[in-house]
């Protein structure tokens, strides 16, 4: 798709929502946008029904507006909080079953190159850590030792959000939440080590404290699933209710947190790194 | 095993030099020769001329030859992209996850496989997918056995899915060729299931007849479709099946509602294209008999030999074999039925899924006594001698 | 014309080739204009294992599928599938129709438990014994064509699938690529293969024993019997 597909023919436009005209006279579609841009104009995603304050939703707001490419991007989700904002973004949404994410985007992405072999579409896998690392543990795995061309992103609040605060892998050890009375007994899991085995090309690790830093870390991880193979991104997004943080602190939580044990890291393969440093020469 | 070697400069895929053609054409038309093959065999037969894009295997007996063979198809250029993936509940969700990129998507499994990935699997239909998924039979239950049993059927059976039981290794070749075609109608745009009696069809061999492997079908068309593709070519809209319906109000419980109907009612009007392509939903032998037998799958041999030796021993009894199974040929069945005086229903499971389908058909429309039975399960096959004892002791019981 | 079904049940141990036997037999009918239909065991394939299989013989179309539950024809293809109880069908005449015909790898008639002889007895079972690995052995010296020797013998006894048409399908099954084998038989084969060097050798070979056992069997005076002509209690 591109900004031609959007368009509608003349005449038609101001009939239309006026959500829509904003999106085609002044959305995101060819233009590369920067943080500070925010608020300047329509974000594909606005309006959502996640908690007050929840920062998935800033994430996930900050992911949409670093999609290289929207006019050629689709979503790949799943059950958990993270899902109701990304379905009302303005890019193709796959809500498939709980936990399928990565083996549906394998089938995807190999089913659009089969489709169009002259037009790259950037294929992201997108929710929360329970679907991802517990129920969908196998097929993300998977996906990476088969280096699928696409890349994931988990949204690590550190707890079943969406239905009411269970532990999940990624919660810490000691954690008291539901299904863990006595405190989680085991360890945070590793996924960024597992994704080191499993020999993903980009590996970051993020908190959204910095939104130009969020920009360029998802450009990243997409161009490199576009072009070289898998690529991960574990960003902290608190669960402001599970963990009683106060909404005004969400930010300040973020930046403990971050300091604490949750620093901004990558881990990029030779091959990738050699590719991002081309990509970002020609852009000077 | 051996090492893998890279395809010359100058390849050319095999399926690049087949001529494209209509399911019509194919089953109808195309004049046929006969091979003696096995079911895993008429499959490939079929797979190699249905123009598959993307095929996702993962092995389980007995239908592990199959995908196999579609591995040697990909590698031939038959098929455009094939690997082998992670699980059953992962094969289902990337058949599912190709298929909505708009490409021609097939799978297979048995019993446990099939089982695994329901839940993917029962989501098919109202995404509005189109896969091919053969289904070779296997027991399910506890003790573990890899022996032929469908009672896995019955699971599917309320899914919304195409679901077609091909008697023999000449009905799973035309069957999977038809659903690739039907699948993809627009007024249809949903997935379908061909199932076999696993080993009885799949393991042993029979006589097939088929086209030359010059032809094969039409590609599929990721434009036509009920619902668009998930490739970001159309402008933005909100789709119901990817929105997460649960708020609990009147909106989202009719729009979920609506959906459902809408897929049921694509399946019925899947039947249409069944009737021409199968040359009817059902087959009957001996119309005017007071005795029938009705079924599907393998029981079908089964009861077409018994109808035989009762022929040969001077008692006429009919048979009508359902081909498919969703949409369930309703009304043929009712007017086939409606004078017959004893119905039989054998069955290779123990639910008796299929008496239950046709005694809920028949009910107020036919006076016959219908049997609950012969049965057999848990892998073993029926005698031809077990439907002649239960013709014989229907007759004595219902004079 | 009446319908002829000869319905045989074949048990082996794993090695033996007993499913190998089973296609070749059933390929050769269909080439002879015949009508058949097999169904190997549905298990695991390991050496040394018991193994079943099972081929419909007929001058009609054929409709049954499945094991054979109910044989007029069963062929032992090693005594320990009696002596041992290496079979998955005990004892191992269960089902045989009356009359029937049980073909016996032994170069010596077998001793039955005094329950079996009788039930043998009350069956009027035909006990015929082959001795199919030493006439491989002598033939093709190899044990491994005593699957051959049976085929040969059956061809004798049915007048179907004639010589000539089984031969074609022994071609058919080493040198053709027409039939499936799964990974247990694939590694058999590639045994045999190493056995011969070259399949021109190996067919001659298998050919050899064909005709010796079917030429054994027309001795014994079995071919009337199992062809049905005389007693109609072959055929079902
Ligand atoms: C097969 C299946 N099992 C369980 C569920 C229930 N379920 C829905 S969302 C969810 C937890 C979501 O947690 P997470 O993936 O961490 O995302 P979050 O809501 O925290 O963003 C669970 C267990 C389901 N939908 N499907
Ligand atoms: S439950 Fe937690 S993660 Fe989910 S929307 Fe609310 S604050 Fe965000």
């Amino acid at each position: 798709m591109s900004l031609d597909t959007i368009k509608p023919s003349p005449g038609f436009l101001e009939h239309l929502p006026i959500e829509y005209q904003d999106l085609v006279n002044h959305g995101q579609y060819g233009k590369k946008m920067k943080a500070s841009d925010m608020g300047k104009f329509k974000e594909l995603i606005e309006e959502h029904p996640m908690c007050a304050g929840c920062a998935m939703t800033l994430f996930i707001r900050l992911v949409f507006i670093g999609l290289p490419n929207p006019e050629h991007s689709v979503i790949v989700g799943t059950a958990g909080c993270g899902r109701l904002a990304i379905s009302q973004g303005n890019v193709p949404f796959i809500y498939g079953n709980y936990g399928d994410t990565n083996s549906t985007a394998s089938g995807l992405k190999r089913g659009l190159e089969l489709r169009f072999p002259n037009q790259k579409k950037d294929v992201i896998a997108m929710c929360g850590d329970g679907g991802l690392v517990d129920i969908g543990f196998q097929g993300l795995m998977h996906s990476w030792f088969r280096n699928e061309k696409f890349a994931t992103i988990m949204l690590d609040n550190e707890v079943y959000g969406n239905t009411g605060g269970q532990e999940s892998g990624m919660t810490l050890k000691g954690k008291v939440l539901k299904m863990a009375p006595r405190g989680k007994v085991d360890e945070k899991m590793d996924v960024m080590g597992l994704a080191k085995v499993a020999g993903v090309d980009y590996i970051a690790r993020i908190a959204p404290t910095n939104p130009g830093r969020v920009l360029r870390t998802v450009r990243r991880a997409i161009l490199v699933a576009r072009e070289i193979g898998s690529s991960y991104i574990q960003a902290y997004t608190s669960c402001n209710i599970e963990y009683s943080i106060p909404t005004p602190d969400v930010m300040k939580d973020a930046f403990d947190i971050e300091k604490e044990r949750y620093g901004f890291e990558e881990i990029v393969s030779d091959r990738a790194k050699k590719f991002l440093d081309e990509v970002e020469k020609k852009k000077k | 095993m051996s090492n893998a070697v890279a395809k010359p400069k100058d390849w050319v895929p095999k399926g690049d030099l087949q001529k494209e053609i209509s399911a019509e054409k194919m089953l109808l038309e195309l004049p046929r020769e006969l091979l003696f093959i096995t079911g895993s065999e008429a499959a490939r037969e079929a797979i190699k001329r249905a123009n598959i894009d993307c095929a996702i295997s993962y092995p389980i007996t007995p239908q592990s030859e199959t995908m196999q063979q579609a591995g040697y198809l990909y590698d031939e250029g038959y098929i455009k992209e094939y690997y082998r993936a992670e699980e059953e509940i992962g094969v289902m969700s990337a058949t599912a996850g190709a298929s909505r990129a708009g490409v021609r998507a097939l799978t297979a499994t048995s019993g446990p496989g099939l089982m695994r990935g329901m839940e993917a699997i029962s989501s098919w239909p109202g995404a509005r997918v189109t896969p091919v998924l053969l289904d070779m039979c296997r027991v399910i239950n506890t003790p573990l056995a890899i022996q032929p049993d469908n009672i896995e059927i019955s699971f599917l059976l309320n899914t919304g899915m195409i679901m077609l039981h091909a008697e023999n290794q000449q009905d799973f070749f035309d069957y999977t060729l038809a659903a690739c075609e039907v699948t993809e109608h627009v007024d249809v745009t949903l997935p379908a299931m061909v199932s076999v009696d696993g080993f009885f069809v799949t393991h042993a061999r029979g006589p097939v007849s088929i086209p030359s492997d010059e032809y094969k079908l039409n590609r599929r068309d990721g434009w036509r479709s009920a619902v668009p593709a998930m490739d970001n070519e159309n402008p933005p809209a909100r789709i119901s099946r990817d929105a997460p319906i649960q708020k609990s109000n009147f909106i989202s419980y009719h729009m979920h509602a609506s959906w459902q109907q809408e897929v049921f009612a694509a399946l019925e009007r899947s039947g249409k294209y069944f009737e021409k392509l199968l040359k009817g939903r059902i087959e009957i032998i001996n119309p005017e008999a007071e005795d029938f037998i009705i079924c599907s799958g393998s029981a079908v041999s089964q009861a077409r030999e018994a109808v035989r030796q009762e022929g040969e021993n001077g008692r006429v009894v009919g048979l009508v074999k359902v081909k498919t199974l969703r949409p369930f040929p309703t009304t043929s069945i009712v007017n086939a039925l409606k004078n017959a005086k004893r119905i039989l229903i054998p069955e290779f499971n123990q639910a008796g899924w299929m008496h239950k389908e046709v005694c809920s058909v028949l009910y107020g429309k036919c006076k016959a006594n219908i049997v609950d039975g012969p049965r057999v399960f848990g892998g073993m096959t029926m005698p031809t001698e077990m439907v002649i004892e239960w013709l014989a002791k229907a007759r004595k019981d219902f004079p | 014309m009446a319908v002829k079904r000869y319905n045989v049940r074949m048990a082996g141990i794993g090695g033996q080739g007993v499913v190998t036997a089973s296609h070749i037999i059933s390929n050769g009918v269909v080439i002879s204009g015949g009508y058949s239909s097999l169904v190997p065991f549905f298990g695991s394939e390991k050496r040394n294992a018991p193994v079943e299989s099972y081929v419909r013989i007929s001058n009609e179309e054929i409709y049954e599928i499945g094991e054979i539950i109910f044989p007029n024809v069963l062929m032992i293809f090693h005594p320990s599938v009696i002596t041992l109880g290496k079979s998955y069908t005990m004892p191992f005449y269960t089902g045989l129709k009356q009359g029937g015909i049980i073909l016996i790898n032994s170069k010596t008639p077998l001793k039955f438990s005094r329950d079996e002889q009788r039930e043998l007895d009350e069956k009027e079972a035909k006990l015929w014994y082959l001795p199919a690995t030493e006439i491989a052995n002598e033939v093709a010296k190899t044990d491994l064509a005593t699957n051959m020797a049976m085929c040969g013998a059956i061809s004798a006894i049915f007048g179907l699938p004639d010589l000539e048409s089984l031969a074609a399908s022994v071609k058919d099954r080493f040198v053709g690529k027409g039939i499936v084998t799964s990974g247990g038989t694939a590694a058999l084969d590639s045994a045999i293969e190493k056995k011969f060097a070259k399949k021109q050798k190996l067919l001659e070979a298998n050919h050899n024993t064909l005709k010796a056992t079917y030429q054994y069997a027309l001795d014994q005076g079995w071919a009337n019997e199992g062809a049905g002509s005389k007693k109609e209690s072959a055929a079902v």
